[in-house]
């Protein structure tokens, strides 16, 4: 089912309701679940799932993915964590994820940005 | 009436008598007798008189015409062989003019298939250059992507084998090193 421009609207603003302090509130997604469920306003399932994906993009830009080949201090990702707060103004938390292809290095995804410092980056932009 | 003109004759003679005596003698002597010489004459007179009108006239009249016939006739064919030689000249200048024309465009049209022949020629030869320029370029192009191709599979091999080196050959602390340096990087 497609949303319309209600629906749309609708998620847009129980998004908002959804934060606190620029950050995803577990309480008020609650909250916004709960209204939804008791009111069931039209085109619910369009409007849960475009709340969804609001919300799971936030909680994305708040969280940096760390693929890494060989062993990363955690010293160095919470150096990481504390570089991207500051570039993206939030409470950003970093995670180690294990890429054995990246031969050596580390690459930072942050909802749809990637920062890479690999040697198989640095290999593929050398075979372009 | 003949007998009355005889005898209109003696009696003139017989007046006459005298002078013409000797020569009414001498034709006595020869025979001829005057009254049948003046009807001789009368009748031939009356004879030529009835040629003439019958004969002699219509025949003068008939050559007559036919001279002037045969004047008109010749003055005809003279007139003729002027026109006939005014129109043979008339023709030849015709036929010299029409040479000339002929000829004029014989020149023209020779002109004009050389100068068709020539423009063919240069676009041919146009048409050649531009053909042999395009393949050239296409086969420039050519050599180029392959080359490209090359040189892209060429650097992708050495990529995969230098990537397969490294996994084999890279430690844990070489990797650590690296991660270090890439944070640092990530970080400023």
């Amino acid at each position: 089912m497609r949303a319309d421009k209600k629906t749309k609207l609708l998620a847009k603003q129980l998004f908002k309701l959804s934060l606190v302090n620029g950050a995803v509130s577990p309480e008020q997604v609650t909250g916004v679940l709960g209204y939804i469920e008791k009111h069931a306003p039209r085109q619910s399932l369009a409007l849960l799932q475009l709340y969804h994906r609001a919300i799971a993009t936030e909680l994305a830009k708040a969280s940096a993915v760390v693929e890494h080949a060989g062993p990363v201090s955690d010293a160095a990702l919470q150096s990481i964590a504390a570089a991207m707060t500051k570039k993206y103004s939030r409470p950003v938390t970093a995670s180690a994820k294990a890429n054995p292809k990246l031969l050596a290095g580390l690459r930072v995804r942050v909802g749809s940005d990637v920062y890479e410092s690999t040697v198989a980056g640095q290999l593929a932009t050398l075979s372009l | 009436m003949l007998t009355l003109l005889l005898a209109t004759v003696d009696t003139a003679h017989a007046a006459e008598a005298g002078p013409l005596e000797g020569l009414k003698q001498t034709f006595t002597h020869f025979g001829v007798e005057p009254k049948y010489l003046v009807m001789q004459v009368v009748s031939f007179l009356i004879l030529f008189g009835v040629l003439y009108k019958f004969g002699i006239k219509p025949t003068i009249s008939t050559m007559e015409e036919r001279n002037k016939k045969i004047g008109d006739g010749l003055r005809h064919a003279e007139e003729m062989q002027a026109k006939l030689a005014a129109t043979a000249t008339e023709t030849a200048a015709l036929i010299k003019a029409a040479q000339l024309d002929a000829q004029k465009l014989v020149d023209e049209a020779r002109k004009s298939a050389k100068e068709f022949a020539d423009k063919q020629n240069a676009e041919a030869t146009a048409r050649a250059a531009d053909t042999l320029a395009k393949a050239q370029q296409a086969i420039e192009l050519e050599h180029k992507k392959m080359l490209n191709e090359a040189r892209g599979e060429i650097a992708r091999l050495v990529v995969k084998t230098t990537e397969q080196v490294l996994a084999k050959k890279l430690t844990d602390a070489d990797r650590a090193a690296y991660n270090e340096a890439a944070t640092k990087e990530l970080v400023s």
